[in-house]
């Protein structure tokens, strides 16, 4: 890894690091879904920090080029969020879902007794 | 004995005259709910003005979600039997008496009115027809069970369906999955013959652009849910 890759790798992970914070700091964020978001900047962090283990985990897994190592742990961090992403939405459309069903039930009820 | 017509409704401004006054006349022994999925037309206007029985959601929720308020509703005013009638007029409330009789005497928790036992009426489209046959053998397969009109949305169930159904039910394209469902927590099924109209205005849920799509997402959801344990 170059020296120049390794400061603006350092440089931009801090930057997420600091946004990632201050949105969870401004609950714009939940601390739920930050978590592997703020993993993944660490990931990038230590690795620009040290980056002999970039060359250690392609060697472990068989990788020639570190950097394709790299775009690897990346792309694998990435569809753990994604993933933790599409769960969350199911979860939220199943609960809109019933909530618009219970809305629509209540206001039923409200209606028939105001018209009484 | 109480018995729910659950009607689900997504702009059917102009079909729910008719079925109202046909289940007056040849149902009236059946109370009935109309669900307007938010509709984009006056499907509540007409309801309001003409003081029918019927529920609005607030956001469109599909039809799996509008026909599942309906058996939240039959589950919570304690409705013994339900039955759904699509809103825009393809089934005839003169074949509830039949679907009705079938459930009482043979002891029935689910009952299926079927275009293809007597193969009379509207039969659908050749490709639609096809593609139900697919579900159909694809269900037989996973259920040891054979029904044949696996789409259709003319079914009644008792008690036990509805609090089964008011739990859970799937969001889109419900009827194949829901079958399984049932025989997966060990529910009888039967069919019974009917005839069904042509849809007399307004677009079916099923666009034709999307049938790729609806094959495609209701044969997963059917062999998900044929591995299923609870």
């Amino acid at each position: 890894m170059s020296l120049k890759l390794q400061i603006i790798l350092i440089i931009s992970s801090l930057l997420s690091i600091f946004l990632l914070v201050d949105m969870i700091r401004k609950e714009s964020l939940g601390l739920k879904y930050s978590l592997s978001w703020l993993t993944s900047a660490m990931m990038i962090l230590i690795l620009a920090l040290f980056p002999d283990l970039i060359d250690y985990t392609s060697l472990l897994l068989g990788i020639v080029n570190p950097m394709n190592a790299l775009f690897f742990i990346g792309n694998l961090f990435l569809l753990v969020i994604i993933l933790t992403l599409t769960i969350a939405v199911s979860r939220s459309s199943v609960r809109v879902k019933e909530l618009t069903q219970e809305v629509a039930l209540l206001r039923y009820q409200y209606e028939n007794e105001r018209a009484k | 004995m109480k018995k729910l017509i659950i009607i689900p409704a997504y702009n059917e401004e102009d079909n729910l005259k008719k079925l109202i006054n046909n289940i007056k006349k040849y149902a009236p022994s059946f109370d009935y709910i109309i669900v307007n999925d938010c509709s984009t037309d006056n499907t509540a206007e007409v309801c309001r003005v003409n003081n029918y029985n019927y529920i609005s959601l607030p956001i469109n929720l599909g039809i799996g979600g509008c026909v599942q308020t309906g058996y939240k509703y039959a589950y919570q005013n304690g409705y013994d039997y339900a039955v759904q009638v699509d809103g825009d007029g393809q089934h005839n409330p003169e074949y509830l008496k039949s679907l009705m009789d079938k459930i009482l005497e043979e002891n029935i928790d689910f009952v299926i009115g079927s275009r293809f036992i007597e193969k009379s009426g509207f039969q659908s489209t050749l490709s639609r027809r096809i593609g139900i046959t697919f579900l159909s053998k694809l269900i037989e397969f996973t259920t040891g069970t054979e029904v044949k009109d696996v789409t259709s949305g003319f079914r009644l169930g008792n008690r036990e369906i509805i609090k089964c159904f008011a739990k859970s039910y799937p969001r889109d394209y419900p009827e194949p999955e829901s079958i399984v469902t049932l025989k997966r927590k060990g529910f009888n099924i039967v069919e019974v013959p009917v005839e069904m109209l042509e849809r007399q205005s307004g677009t079916s849920s099923i666009k034709s652009m999307k049938t790729v799509y609806y094959m495609v997402k209701v044969s997963l959801a059917i062999l998900i849910d044929w591995i299923k344990t609870t």
